[in-house]
C-alpha cells in the first residue's frame, strides 16, 4: 500500500520532472496546472499527500489547500515553491499546509519530505525555519497567548539548525536527542505557527485574506 | 565597549622599555608613552614608589599575546593625566611622603622634560626646530620640554654643594645645556628619525596585506576558475566580471555594491559564489542590520568560507544562515561535504582560514571553524555589535 501523491503546479516542464522522480516510489493519482481542477480532482480522490505549488493564477495554493480541507480534512498538503516571501510562505502554512519547501529541494529530499508528511510529521525547509525565527522574535505583546505566541528554547534550537542546512537527523545528534523529538518540537512549532495570534503572523495573513 | 576597553589593560609585546607595563598603561589611557615612563621615573624617587607600582601594574596586566589596538592619543586626556599626577605630587608632599623635595622636583623635570623632546607621537625636537611649519602645540611642547629640562638642572645644581652666585649658576645651567645639545642631539635625531622610518614601514605593511587579501578573494580566484575552464565563453565572461570588479575597485566606485543591509550584502555574496562555482546556495537570514563597519567584514569572511566550501568540500550545495541579535551577528556558512581534520590542514587551505580569521577578528569578531573528516565543515562568524 503505497502513499497516494497528487501534484499542482502551472509549470508543466517542473510538474513532469517531480513526477518522475516520485513515481518509483510512490503512486502518483494525478496532477493539475489549475487551482479550479485541482480542486474538483483532490477532492473526488483523496489522496494521502498533495504537492502544490504557492504561485498560480486564481488563488494559488492557498485556494487549493482552502477549497479541499473541509471537505478532505485528512488529505496533508506540502507546499513547493520558488518564492523568497515570507508572507507567501507563512500563509500556506496558516491556511493548513504541514510544510514548505523549495524547489531547489534534492529529489532524495523531496521524496524524504513526502513521506514525512504522510505520516503527520511538518517539514521545514531551512527558510521556512529561518521565517519562523523571525517572526517570532522579539518580546510578546501582554494581551495574547503566552503558550502559542512564544516558541521554547529548544524549540529554537531546532529550528536555528534546519535553518543552517542539517536534516531532521543530524539536528537530532547536534542536540543528543531522537529523531522523534525532533519531530515533536517541529510539529508544536507548526502548531503554533497556525494558531498563534501574534500580530506578525496576523498581518501577514489578512494580507492574503485567509484570516 | 569603550568604558569596558579602558578598563583592562596588557603589557606591550613590542616596542618596549622593561615590562612593557609603561607602553601598556599608556596605550590604554590613550597619552604617548613617553610621559607614562616619566611619570613611573617620577614617583621612583619618592622611597621607590614608582618601582612599587609598576610592579603592581605588572601583576594586574592582562597577558594577551596578540597586539591590542592603540587607543588614538588625546591631547585632552593627556593634560587631564598630567594635572592629576601634579595633584597626587603635591598631596605626597603634603602627607609628608616627599622625602627630598630638590631630588623629587629634579628627577621628575628631568624625565617630564626629556619624555617632550622624544615623545615618539609627535614630530621630533630637531625636526620641529628645522621646520617652519611645525604646529604651534609642538612648539610648546618643544619650549616647555628645554625648561624643564634647565629647571630641573637648575634646581639640582643648587641642591648639591654650597650656594653659588648667581652668574655662575646662569654660565653652569647653559654650558649643561648646549652641552646636551651637541652631545645627544645627532643620537635624539636619528632615534626620531628610525621611529618615523618605523611607522612608515607598518602603514605600507598594512597597506599590502589589504591589498593581497583584495586581490586574493577577487582576481586570484577568478584566475583559478579561468584555468579550470575549457569552455571559452565562460571564459571570457569570467574575464569581463573580473575586469568590471577591478576597475570598480580600483577607480573607487561604492564598495560591496551600493547595498546597505547585511541580508542584502550577504546574498549578493552568495549569488556571486553560486555564479562563479556553479555550486547552489541556501541564504537564510534572521533578523538585520546595517551595514556599516562592523558588520562588513563579516561579509568579506562570509564570501571566503563559500568560496572554500565551494572549491574544497565537495558538497553538491552550500547553507549560509545570518541571525541578526541586538548585540551580535552570527553567519554560519555550512557544507555537507567531505570535512577535513582540522590538525592535518594543507598549508595552503590553513592560509585560508588564517585570512578568514584576521579578518574578522581586526574588527572585534570571532571565528569557529568546525569540521571533521565525512561529516560537513562549518565555519561560524561572530559579531559583537556597539549599537543599541
Amino acid at each position: 500500500m503505497s502513499i497516494t501523491v497528487y501534484l499542482v503546479d502551472d509549470h508543466r516542464l517542473f510538474l513532469s520532472g517531480v513526477k518522475a522522480e516520485l513515481a518509483e516510489e510512490f503512486r502518483i493519482v494525478g496532477s493539475a496546472f489549475d487551482v479550479d481542477t485541482a480542486i474538483v480532482e483532490i477532492r473526488g480522490l483523496n489522496p494521502d499527500v498533495v504537492l502544490v505549488d504557492v504561485h498560480m493564477p486564481d488563488g494559488g495554493g492557498i485556494a487549493v489547500v482552502e477549497g479541499v480541507t473541509e471537505s478532505n480534512p485528512d488529505v496533508k498538503f506540502l507546499a513547493l515553491s520558488v518564492s523568497d516571501q515570507a508572507e507567501d510562505v507563512i500563509a500556506m502554512i496558516r491556511a493548513g499546509a504541514r510544510g514548505y519547501v523549495t524547489k531547489t529541494i534534492e529529489p532524495p529530499d523531496l521524496a524524504d519530505a513526502v513521506r514525512r508528511i504522510s505520516t503527520g510529521d511538518a517539514v521545514f525547509s531551512p527558510r521556512l525555519a529561518g521565517f519562523v525565527l523571525d517572526a517570532f522574535a522579539g518580546a510578546i505583546p501582554p494581551e495574547e497567548d503566552p503558550e502559542l505566541d512564544q516558541l521554547t528554547l529548544r524549540e529554537k534550537d531546532v529550528l536555528r539548525l534546519i535553518a543552517r542546512g542539517f536534516a531532521y537527523k543530524q539536528v537530532a545528534r547536534k542536540l543528543e536527542i531522537s529523531i522523534k523529538t525532533v519531530e515533536t518540537h517541529v510539529s508544536s512549532v507548526l502548531r503554533k505557527l497556525q494558531l498563534s495570534n501574534r500580530h506578525e503572523l496576523a498581518r501577514w495573513a489578512s494580507k492574503r485574506h485567509i484570516v | 565597549m569603550a568604558a569596558v576597553r579602558s578598563l583592562e589593560f596588557s603589557r606591550r609585546k613590542t616596542n618596549r622599555v622593561m615590562g612593557g607595563v609603561a607602553g601598556g598603561l599608556a596605550d590604554t589611557l590613550g597619552i604617548p608613552d613617553a610621559y607614562v615612563r616619566a611619570a613611573f621615573l617620577t614617583l621612583l624617587m619618592v622611597w621607590g614608589l614608582g618601582g612599587v607600582l609598576y610592579l603592581g601594574f605588572w601583576l594586574m596586566a592582562y597577558d594577551k599575546v596578540e597586539d591590542r589596538d592603540v587607543v588614538a592619543v588625546d591631547n585632552g586626556r593627556g593634560l587631564g593625566l598630567g594635572l592629576a599626577f601634579l595633584g597626587l605630587l603635591l598631596l605626597l608632599e603634603a602627607v609628608g611622603w616627599w622625602p627630598n623635595p630638590a631630588l623629587v622636583l629634579t628627577a621628575g623635570a628631568l624625565a617630564f622634560g626629556t619624555a617632550a623632546l622624544t615623545d615618539s607621537s609627535k614630530p621630533g625636537p630637531l625636526a620641529a626646530l628645522m621646520d617652519p611649519n611645525v604646529d604651534r602645540p609642538s612648539r610648546l611642547r618643544l619650549i616647555l620640554g628645554v625648561a624643564l629640562l634647565f629647571g630641573g638642572l637648575s634646581v639640582f645644581i643648587t641642591s648639591i654643594g654650597p650656594v653659588f652666585e648667581l652668574g655662575v649658576v646662569f654660565l653652569a645651567i647653559v654650558l649643561t645645556g648646549l652641552g646636551i645639545v651637541v652631545g645627544f642631539g645627532p643620537w635624539v635625531r636619528r632615534l626620531i628619525v628610525d621611529l618615523g622610518t618605523e611607522r612608515n614601514e607598518r602603514i605600507r605593511q598594512e597597506e599590502r596585506a589589504e591589498m593581497a587579501t583584495h586581490l586574493h578573494d577577487s582576481v586570484l580566484q577568478t584566475l583559478a576558475l579561468i584555468q579550470r575552464t575549457d569552455d571559452p565563453a565562460r571564459m571570457a565572461i569570467l574575464a569581463r566580471h573580473q575586469e568590471t570588479e577591478l576597475r570598480d575597485w580600483l577607480f573607487g566606485a561604492a564598495p560591496l555594491d551600493g547595498v546597505d543591509l547585511v541580508s542584502t550584502a550577504l546574498k549578493n555574496a552568495a549569488a556571486r559564489v553560486e555564479k562563479d562555482h556553479q555550486v547552489p546556495i541556501d541564504v537564510v537570514t534572521v533578523g538585520d542590520h546595517l551595514l556599516d563597519k562592523e558588520s562588513a567584514p563579516l561579509i568579506g569572511a562570509a564570501s571566503e568560507a563559500m568560496v572554500n566550501a565551494a572549491k574544497h568540500s565537495g558538497a553538491d550545495r552550500l547553507s549560509l544562515y545570518l541571525e541578526a541579535e541586538d548585540e551580535r551577528l552570527t553567519v554560519y556558512v555550512t557544507d555537507q561535504g567531505k570535512g577535513f581534520d582540522l590538525d592535518k590542514v594543507a598549508p595552503d587551505r590553513k592560509g585560508i582560514a588564517q585570512s578568514i580569521k584576521s579578518r574578522v577578528e581586526k574588527a572585534g569578531g570571532t571565528v569557529e571553524i568546525n569540521s571533521e573528516p565525512g561529516d560537513g565543515t562549518e565555519v561560524v562568524l561572530r559579531m559583537p555589535l556597539e549599537s543599541k
